[in-house]
């Protein structure tokens, strides 16, 4: 597919659905609702957000309270995620298994199409330095997607379908040459990754490693890590009132916050930062590896660019 | 697909005040078919929440034999939420979640020398277990109670503990009690040094973290073993059902894994 079959392609889409996708902001590449096409980032560089507001937004209305506790209607907007790389989508591979029996998660997810991007071939992930595991040559086939765009050295795309919703779409569309690939399940059939199992068991043992006491004196737990972090999905639930609306609510939650861990009386196990950085690690390299066999961290580097301090995640993997 | 969140509507069929923090009360679902299906194990416990005030994990303190007429929380007035459930009436309604969590293994304790140690509000989800224990539901070759609290005023269950004390060794010790107060005066801890715990005891905690710390001591000294020391935490939590992150402790979750552990899985990560 050239560029402007692409672009064509979009445009139609967009008539469905509200457009998400990395856009030039500065020297990053931010990921936003799209007005003009012409503004997408192509490039494939690391958006420095992540998609998981589309999957999970900051807030969202669980039950209104004013009308018993009926559940918040299911009018979810049709939302097209366009230019999704790689690693995010082991985050949304991450994210189907963790809320599977979340009623708001599936619905959002169902009026969601995911469209992802490569340039130069699904190695491309290499560039952003994943360090915390390897992954297959047969990526594709561990990671669910609708639709996904291999750009080619020459700057036409390869297009691929991962589901019967990008199928169709194609189809309607016209779209004639693409190849379909059939989810074979998010662990590769090789087993678990050796790295994640090899990070994990040095995390498990790593408590009184003196990287925790340094990180104590440098971090500031301001929480940056958690909100850019793709995998992160911690959440509070609160009910909360203005004048028109009486809701209770899920939002974000943030370890490295006060009051996360906090319980009535004041005892709060998670009384420093090394204990709240810690658990941070603890999460995403052994709990979620302990119950969903894949990874909690997809290398993206996120939490690296945007800490004010300069806390490097894969530095302090390799001090564990 | 159901709504994992979805609360549901509970009355207040009685409420009795058992200490000057702390009120018992006896709910029983809105709906009649969700009320006789409901079941639950010792050591479970119930979302419980009112409409603006959030929820909070409280443990079920009745016998599960009971668990198709009702159900009964005792609930200690500690924060905001809390404390509007203090001043709830009979014939109010209340929204609950659960029961969550996996409960006491009762088959553990079956024929064993049970010992219950109870630090505070953390008495609390032993009295299923004492009240099974006391109408031979559970089988036990012994039961040791240690209960251990700050005065009179906030001392639980005053009514039943006498019964109780028929049926088993009952030892109270307050650490701040009045001049009235004719039983021991010191920390539950100072129990070991007068009563005989025996090394092969099956030992259920529940109190405070502070209070597993001192306990576990005595418990090492009286050389029982890891294996057979149980305890249930508390920790903060929203979703109840191991998706949060709040109650995460190592690479287990206080809402779905626990809220009982056995020690020796939990203790690398007190």
């Amino acid at each position: 597919m050239k560029q402007d079959e692409l672009n064509k392609f979009l445009k139609s889409l967009k008539k469905e659905y509200f457009l998400f996708a990395p856009k030039v902001d500065g020297q990053n590449s931010v990921i936003s609702e799209v007005n003009d096409i012409k503004a997408i980032d192509w490039s494939g560089k690391m958006p420095k957000n992540s998609w998981k507001k589309i999957f999970l937004p900051a807030r969202e209305n669980m039950f209104d309270l004013n009308k018993d506790f009926k559940g918040a209607s299911g009018q979810h907007p049709m939302v097209a995620a366009v230019g999704m790389n790689i690693v995010d989508f082991k985050a949304l591979t991450l994210f189907d298994l963790v809320f599977s029996k979340d009623v708001y998660y599936n619905r959002r997810r169902k009026n969601t199409l995911t469209v992802g991007l490569s340039v130069n071939g699904p190695n491309d992930y290499k560039k952003y330095k994943v360090f915390s595991h390897n992954y297959e040559e047969n990526i594709l086939e561990h990671i669910k997607f609708d639709i996904f765009l291999m750009k080619k050295r020459g700057g036409s795309y390869r297009v691929y379908s991962g589901s019967q919703k990008g199928k169709n779409i194609l189809n309607e569309l016209k779209i004639k040459d693409y190849e379909h690939i059939e989810f074979a399940g998010a662990i590769s059939e090789q087993g678990p990754d050796k790295k994640m199992l090899e990070l994990k068991k040095k995390m498990e043992k790593s408590k009184d490693r003196a990287i925790w006491g340094q990180l104590n004196d440098i971090c500031i737990a301001c929480g940056k890590c958690s909100i850019v972090c793709p995998t992160c999905f911690c959440f509070d639930i609160e009910d909360s009132s203005d004048l028109n609306n009486n809701t209770r609510s899920r939002k974000w939650g943030n370890c490295f916050y006060n009051d996360f861990s906090k319980v009535a009386g004041g005892h709060k196990p998670l009384d420093t930062v090394s204990k709240k950085i810690f658990f941070w690690y603890y999460h995403k390299f052994v709990r979620t590896p302990h119950e969903y066999q894949i990874p909690g961290c997809v290398g993206c580097g996120r939490c690296s660019k945007v800490c004010p301090v300069g806390i490097k995640i894969n530095e302090v993997l390799k001090k564990i | 697909m159901i709504n994992i969140y979805q609360p549901q509507k509970v009355k207040v069929i009685s409420v009795v005040k058992e200490s000057v923090d702390t009120r018992l009360l006896r709910l029983s679902f809105v709906d009649r078919k969700t009320q006789k299906s409901f079941s639950y194990l010792p050591g479970q416990f119930m979302q419980i929440g009112l409409s603006n005030w959030g929820e909070c994990p409280i443990s079920i303190c009745s016998s599960p034999s009971n668990s198709e007429k009702f159900f009964e929380l005792s609930v200690r007035d500690v924060g905001n939420l809390t404390h509007k459930l203090n001043s709830l009436k009979k014939g109010d309604e209340v929204y609950v979640r659960g029961p969550y969590g996996n409960g006491f293994d009762t088959g553990l304790f079956k024929n064993q020398e049970l010992l219950l140690i109870g630090g505070g509000c953390g008495f609390i989800p032993l009295r299923p277990l004492i009240k099974d224990v006391i109408s031979d539901k559970l089988k036990v070759k012994s039961l040791k109670i240690f209960y251990g609290c700050l005065n009179e005023d906030t001392l639980l269950f005053k009514k039943e503990l006498a019964g109780w004390n028929r049926k088993s060794e009952l030892s109270t010790i307050l650490e701040k009690p009045t001049k009235k107060w004719a039983g021991e005066k010191g920390m539950v801890t100072d129990l070991f040094k007068t009563r005989k715990v025996s090394p092969d005891s099956v030992v259920v905690m529940v109190g405070p973290p502070i209070m597993y710390r001192f306990v576990i001591k005595e418990l090492k000294k009286k050389k029982i073993k890891d294996k057979n020391i149980y305890l249930s935490l508390e920790n903060r939590m929203y979703c109840g059902v191991g998706v949060c992150q709040h109650c995460a402790i190592g690479p287990y979750y206080v809402c779905k894994d626990g809220p009982v552990f056995c020690y020796r899985d939990i203790k690398k990560y007190m």
